[in-house]
């Protein structure tokens, strides 16, 4: 009985699987764990890791919190929303890499690389970066135990090329996929929207950086996807972009032009932004706040959430005209829309929800954090993928057209958008010319009549066709779009039954080859960069350890016998000399010792913490 | 109906077995009809349609061999898109119609190009209306009048489906000369089909399409 021995598999340890929302802005992961998700965080932080990585001089990249802190610092060597790039080329991200201050250039193939510290990263690298951070929390999270299978979400907007890359970054960070899954779907999965018998959901979902809306309909468990739209380039960091350039507007008569075009003041204009736009979500009005030290800079301007209503009004109209797409495409009426879920930081603005809600006509969804619903749903989604229960399945849709350049740059669709995945299709071809053995082909997806104006997923050349005169030979290729959202092509001449070879070169994308060549170097280095990420850790887990003695040192003057307090104050200053070492195993003895020194300190705070609770109450109190 | 190799209960598709949820290997001509269990017709119960793609969706998608053997996982997939296309098929009126003018020996759209003259002269009054739209750019008159000619689209599309919808019932036989008649319907409902996507494309006030 299959069923029996799946159930005793999901029981045990190793049947983990992890969600991953691999974002923009922030990623994080979740787990499903004693009956429900829930997110995976270090300690008591925040589970979001921002998705930023920081290239420090020597020692490896670092990623998440510390790198962003790095930004404003040392921005040339501190890469942002690297999602952008995913899948992308040089002409697609032109106006975002206006604003950024990094180096990039592109193969002969159209895979962006970021230049970072003379070395070239492909954004697939940088992502994988991003995913080992979030799986070494995992790991750390729960207690020690590696997963290496995982969910992950990408916007349902992302064409196969971005699917694509998003699963070789997953690869070459030793994740094992399980399934892409469009994030406005986790999110419907998050609120267990399932459980209703039948009802139509419509997500949207604002992040840092894409924005996309999908209409769902579900019906016994089952979710389809029926519509989706979008934009790639519509999110929360636009909303900070508007703030940032009234400042820099205001700023220029201050600090001049050459200090505006500074990438370290940009950052800092960013940052300042970002943080008058939040808190701008909860009260009417809030400051943009920016200090630079060095050009005695303490500059203020004050917001309403009227002023910012006002000067975002476009972007959010934007998003309303997605909504009327998608919605259009789900051949539904408003009323028929039973829930509205809401998704990423962004949707936490005001203006925001109240535009959704007076569009759709119903109060959306806001009880669960709107940051970690993604996570939380991709996690419910692994667990029924390692689960093997049938009692509930996502079906979903592919965004985009699939189709093949004709004669004269037109497109011929070969897959319809909101076609339910899995699908396929099959086209068939004819020679021109006599004895012709090979063809050339652009493979195509987006909506447009014309090739030139869709994306181009890839070429593929048909090689090892029989002989023979024009016209006889009977070419059919087949396109499946797997679960996943993504193509395979296959090839078969069928008047001789020859199956003729297809090789595809993906535009912006990384061939297996590259892939396998990037994890063999990942692992020539690994000891490497284990070693040094074994040394950034202690360095900075000793350093909290000092900065966290010296605020007690007082206390523990007062309070601790004389040979415990120059035991402690003498491990301190050992402890400062150390963090310069390099050595992991100096290192290590340096941060057990000064542990065993400030222990007397830390019972002797316990003590004074119990102290004042006890304090005026009654023995019976306690 | 043939009985399942490997628990012998009588197959409700021929996609797998939904009594032991054995995956089957689909013949190459097995038709649409045949995956969802349907006598071919143009009867088409659409809330019955989408009971049976669950049903034998939670057989064979592709989620629930998540950790089976590559071949398993290929047989999935292929039995998960075929049941999708059967699906497709069978909802559409258009495209269930097009099924069968093949399968039944008519034309297809490349041997059947002719439109009668009065049609591709109303395409043209179609389309002179959606360019002085186009020219015009959103307003209240334009909004107004792309309304008025997407209703009356929509009539005309209508009104050719159950056109279409009429001579396949019952089923006209092989080789009928009304497949001919059903093929030019059909290329009528792919133009009206073209300029309805035009009109949405332009009350969005954006490029046809991303």
């Amino acid at each position: 009985m299959g069923y029996i021995e799946l159930e005793v598999l999901n029981n045990s340890a190793s049947e983990l699987a992890l969600g991953i929302d691999l974002g923009t802005t922030n990623s994080l992961a979740a787990v499903w764990r004693d009956g429900r998700p829930s997110v995976l965080h270090a300690e008591a932080r925040s589970a979001l890791v921002p998705s930023v990585i920081y290239f420090p001089k020597d020692g490896p990249p670092l990623v998440g919190r510390e790198a962003r802190d790095q930004a404003v610092v040392d921005p040339r060597n501190t890469i942002f929303s690297i999602k952008r790039f995913m899948g992308r080329g040089l002409k697609d991200v032109g106006p975002e890499l206006a604003s950024l201050p990094y180096k990039a250039s592109e193969t002969e193939r159209g895979l962006i690389q970021l230049e970072v510290r003379g070395k070239k990263y492909s954004p697939q690298e940088l992502s994988a970066l991003i995913l080992m951070r979030v799986k070494n929390i995992a790991y750390a999270a729960l207690g020690g135990q590696e997963v290496t299978r995982a969910v992950i979400t990408v916007p349902a907007y992302f064409d196969d090329t971005q699917r694509q890359a998003t699963r070789d970054a997953a690869r070459l960070a030793g994740i094992d996929v399980l399934r892409i899954v469009n994030e406005p779907t986790a999110a419907s999965l998050a609120y267990g929207l399932d459980q209703r018998g039948q009802g139509n959901v419509a997500v949207y979902d604002l992040g840092g950086g894409t924005f996309d809306v999908s209409i769902l309909s579900i019906e016994d468990g089952v979710f389809r996807v029926l519509a989706t739209a979008g934009d790639t380039h519509l999110g929360g960091d636009d909303f900070d972009q508007r703030l940032a350039e009234i400042a820099r507007t205001e700023l220029r008569a201050k600090v001049g032009p050459q200090t505006i075009e500074d990438p370290g003041f940009q950052q800092g204009v960013r940052l300042a932004a970002e943080k008058c736009k939040i808190e701008l979500s909860h009260q009417p009005e809030a400051e943009m706040h920016l200090v630079v030290p060095e050009l005695r800079l303490n500059w203020r301007r004050r917001v309403t959430r009227e002023e910012f209503d006002r000067i975002t009004a476009d972007l959010v109209n934007r998003s309303i005209d997605a909504c009327r797409q998608a919605l259009s495409d789900s051949r539904l009426a408003r009323q028929q829309i039973d829930e509205v879920v809401l998704v990423g930081g962004s949707s936490r603005i005001p203006a925001v929800r109240a535009r959704v809600e007076e569009f759709f006509g119903r109060k959306p969804h806001t009880e669960l954090n709107p940051e970690e619903v993604v996570a939380l749903g991709a996690a419910v989604q692994a667990h029924i993928l390692v689960g093997g229960k049938r009692d509930m399945l996502l079906m979903d849709v592919t965004p985009l057209s699939l189709g093949l350049e004709t004669m004269g740059g037109a497109v011929s669709k070969v897959i319809q958008r909101n076609s339910t995945i899995p699908c396929h299709a099959t086209e068939g071809f004819t020679t021109y010319a006599d004895n012709q053995t090979g063809m050339d082909f652009n493979i195509v997806q987006g909506e447009r009549e014309l090739a030139r104006d869709c994306r181009s997923l890839g070429t593929f050349q048909l090689r090892g066709i029989p002989p023979l005169p024009a016209g006889m030979a009977r070419i059919a290729v087949r396109f499946h779009i797997d679960a996943d959202g993504l193509l395979t092509v296959s090839a078969k001449e069928e008047s001789t039954g020859a199956s003729a070879h297809i090789e595809v070169k993906p535009m912006h994308g990384l061939t297996d080859g590259e892939v396998e060549a990037m994890l063999k170097a990942s692992f020539d280095h690994a000891r490497d960069d284990f070693e040094s990420r074994r040394i950034a850790d202690l360095r900075i887990e000793i350093g909290t350890m000092v900065h966290a003695t010296e605020k007690h040192l007082n206390a523990a003057h007062a309070g601790l016998d004389r040979e415990s307090y120059l035991d402690l104050t003498e491990a301190v200053a050992k402890a400062k000399n150390a963090a310069e070492t390099s050595d992991p195993v100096a290192l290590q003895k340096t941060r057990d010792e000064l542990e065993r020194a400030t222990l007397p300190l830390a019972s002797l705070l316990m003590n004074n913490v119990a102290q004042k609770a006890l304090m005026g109450k009654s023995l019976n109190d306690v | 109906m043939s009985r399942c190799p490997q628990c012998a209960t009588e197959l409700e598709t021929p996609v797998g077995c939904v009594a032991c949820g054995r995956l089957l290997a689909l013949d190459a001509d097995v038709t649409p009809f045949a995956i969802l269990g349907w006598v071919p017709t143009d009867e088409i119960d659409a809330r019955e349609l989408h009971k049976r793609l669950l049903r034998f969706s939670r057989l064979t998608h592709p989620d629930y061999f998540a950790a089976a053997s590559p071949e398993v996982r290929a047989l999935a997939e292929s039995n998960s898109a075929r049941l999708n296309e059967a699906r497709d098929i069978l909802a559409d009126d258009a495209r269930r119609a097009d099924w069968f003018v093949r399968n039944l020996g008519g034309p297809d759209e490349n041997d059947e190009r002719q439109m009668p003259k009065e049609f591709l002269l109303e395409v043209l009054e179609w389309n002179e209306v959606l360019e002085e739209a186009q020219a015009a750019g959103p307003n209240a008159a334009t909004t107004a009048h792309l309304d008025e000619l997407e209703q009356e689209l929509r009539a005309q599309r209508a009104e050719t489906i159950d056109s279409i919808r009429a001579r396949l019932t019952p089923l006209p036989a092989r080789g009928a000369s009304s497949l001919r008649d059903i093929r030019r319907d059909l290329n009528a409902v792919r133009y009206l089909d073209r300029a309805l996507g035009d009109i949405e494309a332009q009350r969005l006030s954006r490029p046809a399409v991303r």
